[in-house]
């Protein structure tokens, strides 16, 4: 199945991705690979194309040109849905959660394909998550910035997904929030997951990734190892403009 | 009096049954499907076909139908409202292809039966009438009250509590976020519109078996009923257009006791008003009403 | 010479007449759909209080009828209106409904209408007067797209919010549509009832609804001879039939709907779309070039002087609001004076575009109060009474009309500075043509001060996105604005395109155009601004000039994240 992969560790590779929305080109050129079991993180500035790239990966967009292999197949034209069965879960920018329906509901939904292994694994997010489980039959609406991201994360995780893409999961939030949130992260890494993480904040994204890839305007302007990034001035030059 | 009452009731579980498809599709897609009534008419002939001239049993005819009415329905769909999606006069667009649609299937059931009124023979149905408190209930009105009231709690059951209804609430609420979760839009959407030309059909037998004939207007004197229903009940809440159907039947009858029949409409279409001005959510709506 | 045909061309006519009354709203962006109920009312009071037979010797009833059935319609969608204009979308549409619905029951049930059995007329309406009206509206509605009231419609059928910022009246845009859909309903009634001469409330119902509502939407209601298009197809069609031999009964329906969804499916524009493609550039006929030397009418309109230097533009108190508890904005002070780029950064969230709306008259404050140009904020009157004090602003989210070119989206924003010309290119007054050439170099002059002059005929949707941007901020000028807010102008933009923006950005403030500029590209914002304001968490962290802020180490942390785990913020 796999045989096709350029590397035998790498699980997403992105090629040569163009993405325009009608006229106008939000992405140009970019390529990258994922090796199985890392995070790694895209930053850059707002509109700099990150969300763009990630939902061309989920299959929400349809790229121009390029192609997106996950596991060595070829799944540019790939519906999300589809995507979502073979693995690929995406947690939106903005975190998407259903606000008229339970958190119970919500991660019923995550698990929406397979019904039967969804419940022990719903079990699972809310020992990992007391604070969905004490909530479940209250409206998702309800929660606490923080805590629909945590449900959202949650619901990704219902679907027991090989690699999980994760938009600005730190938006919006308070600091002692987004260090709730990064420890999540670092949670479902550790359990194997691989992530795809995009952020704007990107001291703390880079802290928690191996890998970077830092975007201006719809480009890739640097890359490497995340360590050396956080160092990098050229990186907060990307952001701010001033050295 | 009491008599107006239990007809008003039969008449208004036929509206409910029909307008709960009808807002069905509205609740969770948006979508105005103005060939709703077109698919209540073909239910109603196709009902009348079997029985009569097939020589159907009754009971075989109901499941016939609904199938009838689901496939046409996925028909429907994937012509007149797929093609749409995403452009940004999908709404008008909407309309006018659902009311082209819906003029096709009638011309298509006119040339199956022709424009006279076709009966169903009197010996297809029972004619037994109970008597109850000086109310006599015919057969056929109990089976029409019980079957419509089965059908939409089991429709609101499949909505509240089955992994379709949870993935057709997401849809309404954020079709993107349903998307993202691995829920095939396209598919629940096509599910939706199956469920709701399903009931729109039977909808239309219960009719024809409650008044012992089919027309070929007989969709577009249901379909302003159907919009006084989805207005009073809610757009989009299915509860809503339940309750609402009945009581619009009661009102009716009501209004027919103590003004006269002619004015019946008028009181469907002042509550209607009165509703879309003063609580446009409708009067059990608990979805906020969202601007289209 | 219609020998045979009267019947079908007269139809024709009046088929596009009942269309016409739902071009207008379809124009304006409304749903509404109870021409028949106009069209009834008119029909019947005309006959009701127009003697049977030609007054003064030679006036026939239909003429006399004719403005008693407009005035009618127009009242009655006007009373109408007051109530329902409040609804939208579907809404409003099963409102219009639920309307003509009553007026057909009353009908039915009034003594003087005759009820169903229905008023006996005389048939006064040729094919020669059907089509002198249609005639006629079809001119109207030629002057009056590219006239103020027009532009207006379009650009309340493409965007509310955006319109309501260049100073568009919307409710009372739609209104218009709303009662000039009435008076054009009223026409046809009377016109019908005297060509059909026998008339039944039932008539006037559902199917009426569904006939001018198929024929306007067919034919295109972006054009104005799209309803005569719609018309000849519906009415040819049958014929065309006919002809053909397919006469079974159900044939007819059944092409008419196949064909309908054909047309609907892949004509998104109607048909006049292909008449549109056909003609190409003489669909839109371009207005006058600017002549070289100077001549009447064509230099901008008269504009008022824009604050002096130095007067205060805007002020703050505390102004906060709350979302159901989540502070999106809390107690922020501000002041701006004429003259100023004020910049105004912060990471996403941070509240900058609530701020903005608050500033602009599309949301109330919660808290504090404020004053800009002397327009108290959250003022009761919507946001075009803000755009008319002098503020004028761009949108995050480009808000352009998509299918409006780029010098007509220009247009709807000389709607503060320009006067109203439907009435008078009606009459082809020479002083309309003037005023229309005053907009349209006022117009004119801000796409070439963005740079976008070689561009003027392309429709918006189909611009890059920096020139997107670049237009948005040429149609914001349009209104000659004291207060320029720009949300977020950059986004998308490279260097190069981004250091244009700010030269733009420059001389407009050089001009006297007071500034605020908010923005993601930090940098940018730095090179352009007099001052710069920090908004994090909906509040301001930091203010100053542009190097003092951006050596703030709490602006730095904002934009990176904090350096330290766990450290909260002050």
């Amino acid at each position: 199945m796999s045989d096709t992969a350029p590397e035998s560790d790498t699980i997403v590779s992105v090629q040569g991705l163009h993405v325009s929305y009608g006229r106008v080109q939000a992405v140009r050129d970019i390529s990258f690979d994922v090796p199985a079991g890392a995070v790694v993180t895209l930053v850059g500035a707002n509109g700099a194309g990150k969300t763009t790239v990630l939902n061309a990966v989920a299959g929400l967009v349809k790229p121009r040109a390029g192609t997106v292999l996950y596991r060595g197949r070829d799944v540019t034209r790939w519906p999300a849905h589809k995507l979502v069965a073979a693995g690929m879960v995406l947690v939106p920018e903005g975190r998407q959660i259903l606000g008229t329906l339970t958190v119970a509901e919500n991660l019923q939904l995550g698990g929406w394909r397979r019904r039967k292994a969804s419940a022990a694994a719903i079990d699972e997010m809310y020992e990992r998550f007391p604070v969905l489980a004490e909530r479940r039959n209250l409206r998702a609406g309800s929660l606490s910035g923080g805590e629909q991201q945590m449900l959202a994360i949650a619901r990704a995780m219902v679907a027991r997904p090989q690699v999980i893409l994760m938009d600005e999961p730190s938006m919006g939030l308070a600091p002692k929030m987004v260090d709730e949130i990064f420890g999540v992260i670092e949670t479902v890494r550790s359990s194997g997951v691989t992530v795809v993480l995009v952020e704007q904040n990107a001291r703390r994204a880079l802290r928690a990734a191996d890998t970077g890839y830092v975007l201006e305007t719809g480009t890739l302007a640097h890359s490497g190892p995340a360590a050396r990034l956080l160092k990098d001035p050229r990186v907060v030059q990307a952001y701010l403009g001033v050295e | 009096m009491l008599q107006q009452l239990a007809n008003g009731l039969f008449a208004g579980s036929i509206y409910a049954l029909f307008a709960i498809g009808f807002t069905l599709v509205f609740g969770i897609l948006r979508h105005l499907n103005l060939a709703h009534a077109a698919i209540f008419t073909t239910g109603g002939f196709l009902s009348v076909d079997l029985i009569s001239r097939q020589g159907l049993p009754i009971w075989l005819a109901f499941p016939l139908v609904m199938l009838a009415g689901g496939l046409i329905g996925l028909l429907l769909e994937r012509i007149a409202f797929r093609p749409l999606a995403g452009r940004p006069d999908e709404h008008f667009a909407g309309l006018i292809s659902s009311v082209a649609f819906g003029g096709m299937l009638i011309a298509l059931v006119q040339a199956r039966y022709g424009t006279e009124q076709q009966s169903i023979s009197s010996e297809a149905f029972p004619n037994e009438v109970y008597t109850v408190a000086g109310v006599s209930i015919s057969l056929a009105q109990l089976t029409t009250l019980g079957l419509a009231l089965v059908l939409m709690l089991g429709l609101a059951w499949v909505v509240a509590a089955t992994p379709l209804g949870r993935a057709m609430r997401a849809v309404a609420e954020n079709a993107r976020a349903a998307r993202v979760l691995g829920i095939n839009v396209e598919r629940v959407t096509a599910s939706t519109y199956a469920l709701s030309s399903a009931l729109g059909a039977m909808a239309g037998m219960l009719m024809v078996l409650n008044v012992g004939q089919g027309d070929l207007g007989m969709g577009l004197a249901i379909e302003l009923t159907g919009f006084a229903v989805i207005i009073l009940g809610g757009m989009g809440s299915l509860w809503g257009a339940m309750a609402a159907g009945l009581i619009l039947g009661l009102a009716e009858a009501l209004t027919i006791h103590h003004i006269g029949s002619s004015w019946k409409d008028v009181v469907a279409f002042g509550l209607l008003f009165a509703i879309l001005l003063v609580r446009p959510q409708g009067l059990f709506g608990t979805i906020k009403a969202r601007e289209v | 010479m219609f020998a045979g045909y009267e019947s079908l061309i007269t139809t024709m006519a009046l088929t596009g007449i009942l269309a016409f009354s739902f071009h207008v709203v379809l124009m304006a962006g409304q749903l509404s759909l109870g021409q028949a109920g106009f069209a009834s009312l008119g029909a019947y009071i005309s006959t009701l209080v127009v003697p049977e037979t030609p007054l003064f010797g030679g006036l026939s009833p239909v003429l006399v009828g004719i403005p008693v059935g407009m005035a009618v319609g127009a009242t009655a969608a006007f009373v109408l209106g007051l109530p329902v204009m409040r609804l939208r979308g579907v809404f409003l549409a099963i409102a219009t409904i639920a309307f003509a619905e009553v007026v057909r029951i009353l009908m039915l049930n009034a003594e003087w209408t005759n009820g169903a059995r229905g008023l006996r007329l005389e048939r006064w309406v040729t094919p020669e007067l059907a089509w002198f009206v249609l005639a006629i509206l079809v001119y109207a509605f030629w002057r009056l797209g590219p006239s103020r009231i027009g532009r207006a419609f379009a650009a309340v059928r493409e965007d509310e919010v955006a319109a309501s910022s260049m100073g568009v009246d919307v409710a009372r845009t739609r209104m218009t549509s709303f009662v000039a859909s009435g008076a054009i309903a009223g026409l046809y009634g009377v016109l019908f009832a005297y060509f059909v001469r026998r008339i039944g409330p039932s008539d006037f119902g559902f199917s009426m609804m569904l006939d001018g509502l198929v024929v306007a939407v067919v034919g295109g209601f972006l054009v104005f001879f799209g309803p005569l298009l719609g018309s000849a197809f519906i009415t040819m069609v049958p014929e065309v039939q006919r002809a053909a031999g397919l006469e079974a009964g159900w044939i007819h329906p059944f092409v008419t709907g196949a064909l309908l969804l054909v047309v609907i499916l892949l004509l998104p524009g109607g048909l006049s779309s292909i008449a549109g493609y056909l003609h190409g550039r003489l669909r839109r006929s371009p207005p006058p070039a600017p002549s070289t030397g100077p001549r009447a009418g064509n230099e901008p309109p008269e504009l008022p002087e824009l604050p002096a230097a130095d007067t205060p533009v805007l002020t703050l108190n505390g102004v906060g609001k709350d979302y159901g508890g989540v502070h999106a904005v809390h107690d922020v002070d501000l002041e701006l004076r004429a003259g100023e780029i004020l910049g105004v950064i912060g990471p996403n969230g941070a509240g900058k575009t609530t701020l903005v709306n608050m500033i602009s008259g599309h949301v109330a404050p919660t808290s504090g109060d404020g004053h800009v140009l002397g327009r108290k904020l959250g003022a009761a009157g919507g946001a075009h009474r803000v755009a008319r004090a002098g503020v004028s602003r761009t949108f995050q989210h480009s808000k352009l009309f998509d299918r409006l070119s780029v010098l007509e989206n220009t247009l709807v924003g000389t709607h503060l500075v320009s006067k109203p010309t439907f009435v008078r290119r009606l009459l082809w007054l020479p002083s309309a043509r003037r005023d229309e050439n005053r907009a349209v170099s006022q117009a004119r002059r801000q796409v070439q001060r963005v740079g976008l002059a070689d561009r003027e005929h392309v429709p918006a949707a189909q611009l890059s996105y920096g020139d997107q941007r670049r237009l948005e901020i040429a149609r914001a000028l349009a209104s000659h604005p004291s207060l320029l807010i720009l949300d977020e102008p950059a986004a998308g933009m490279n260097r190069v395109e981004a250091a244009e923006l700010s030269e733009l950005i420059r001389s407009l403030a050089a001009d006297g155009v007071t500034i605020m500029l908010i923005e993601h590209n930090v940098h940018m914002v730095l090179d352009t601004c007099t001052r710069v304001v920090v908004l994090n968490f909906g509040e301001v962290i930091a203010s100053g000039p542009p190097q003092v802020v951006a050596s703030d180490p709490q602006v730095i942390e904002a934009y990176l994240g904090s350096d330290e785990t766990g450290r909260e913020h002050v």
